[in-house]
C-alpha cells in the first residue's frame, strides 16, 4: 500500500484552511453589499475547480506543472433571484456559507493540531 | 491576511448601515420641518451605497485571489420629489391659498428603511463574530 506522506497531508489540510478563509471572505463581502444596488453575489467554488481538473486537464507527464488548485477566483453565482435594484444577495445563504466555512476551518485545524502533536511526540522521543 | 480584510469589509458595512440609520432618523426628525436654512421645507435625504474593494493588495488581486469587497456611502442625495401640501391657513409658512408645503418625507417608509438597515447591521455583526472565531482557531494552531 502506497504510503501517504506527511507533507501531502499537511499541504492538503493547509489548502483546506485557505479555501475556508476564501469562502468566508467572499461571504463577508456579499453580506457587506446586502443593500448595494446592482451588486451580484460572488462565490469561490473549489469543487468546480476540482471537477474541471479531473475532467478536462490531465497531466500526461509527471514533470508537467499542475494547474494551481484551491486558488479559485471569485465568480458570479448564477441562478439567484434578483431584487428590483439588481442585487441578488441572500442573507440566509451567506450566513450559512460563513458558518459552514467556519466549520470546515475548525475541522482542518483540529486535524492539523493532531498531526503536529504526533510530530512533537516523535521529537520528544515519546515523552 | 485575507481574514482581516474580510473583517474590514464587514466593518465598512457596519459603517454604511449606521449612516443609513442616521439619515433615516434625521428624515423622521424633520418630517414636519417647514423651514430649513434656505427657507425651503426639509428635503428627504437618501444614501447611495456603492461597493468598493477594501484590500490594498494588488498582488493578490492580480492573481485573481478572493478579494474582500466592502461597501461605502458614496454620497447622500436629496430626494427631488415634490413637497407635500397641506391646507392650514393659520400656519406662518402658508402660501396665499392657505397651503403649507411640508417635507417629502414618508415616515412609514423611513421606518421600513431603518428596519432593513438594522437587520443588515446585525447580519454583518454576526459575520464579524464568525470570522473572529476562525481567527481564534487559527491562533490555536500555534499552541
Amino acid at each position: 500500500m502506497p504510503e501517504i506522506s506527511d507533507a501531502a497531508i499537511l499541504s492538503a489540510l493547509g489548502r483546506q484552511l485557505n479555501n475556508a478563509v476564501a469562502k468566508q471572505t467572499t461571504a463577508a463581502s456579499n453580506l457587506a453589499n446586502l443593500d448595494t444596488p446592482g451588486y451580484r453575489t460572488r462565490d469561490v467554488s473549489f469543487d468546480d475547480a476540482l471537477d474541471h481538473e479531473l475532467g478536462d486537464v490531465r497531466r500526461t507527464n509527471a514533470q508537467h506543472l499542475a494547474a494551481p488548485l484551491g486558488d479559485g477566483a471569485p465568480v458570479e453565482v448564477q441562478g439567484l433571484q434578483s431584487r428590483r435594484d439588481g442585487n441578488n444577495v441572500q442573507l440566509d445563504r451567506e450566513l450559512l456559507a460563513l458558518s459552514k466555512a467556519a466549520g470546515d476551518f475548525s475541522r482542518a485545524q483540529t486535524a492539523l493540531t493532531a498531526k503536529f502533536r504526533l510530530v512533537r511526540y516523535a521529537i520528544n522521543e515519546g515523552r | 491576511m485575507p481574514l482581516s480584510s474580510a473583517i474590514a469589509a464587514s466593518a465598512s458595512a457596519l459603517d454604511a448601515q449606521r449612516m443609513r440609520i442616521e439619515v433615516a432618523v434625521s428624515n423622521i426628525a424633520n418630517a414636519e420641518s417647514t423651514r430649513g436654512p434656505d427657507g425651503q421645507p426639509y428635503r428627504r435625504r437618501d444614501v447611495v451605497l456603492s461597493s468598493t474593494p477594501v484590500d490594498a493588495d494588488p498582488f493578490g488581486g492580480a492573481l485573481g485571489r478572493a478579494q474582500a469587497v466592502g461597501v461605502t456611502v458614496s454620497e447622500v442625495v436629496q430626494d427631488q420629489d415634490a413637497f407635500r401640501r397641506r391646507y392650514e391657513p393659520s400656519h406662518p409658512d402658508a402660501d396665499a391659498q392657505g397651503y403649507v408645503a411640508t417635507p417629502n418625507v414618508d415616515v412609514p417608509e423611513e421606518m421600513v428603511d431603518m428596519l432593513g438597515a438594522a437587520r443588515a447591521y446585525q447580519a454583518n455583526l454576526t459575520a464579524i463574530n464568525l470570522i473572529r472565531d476562525t481567527i481564534q482557531r487559527a491562533l490555536e494552531l500555534g499552541k
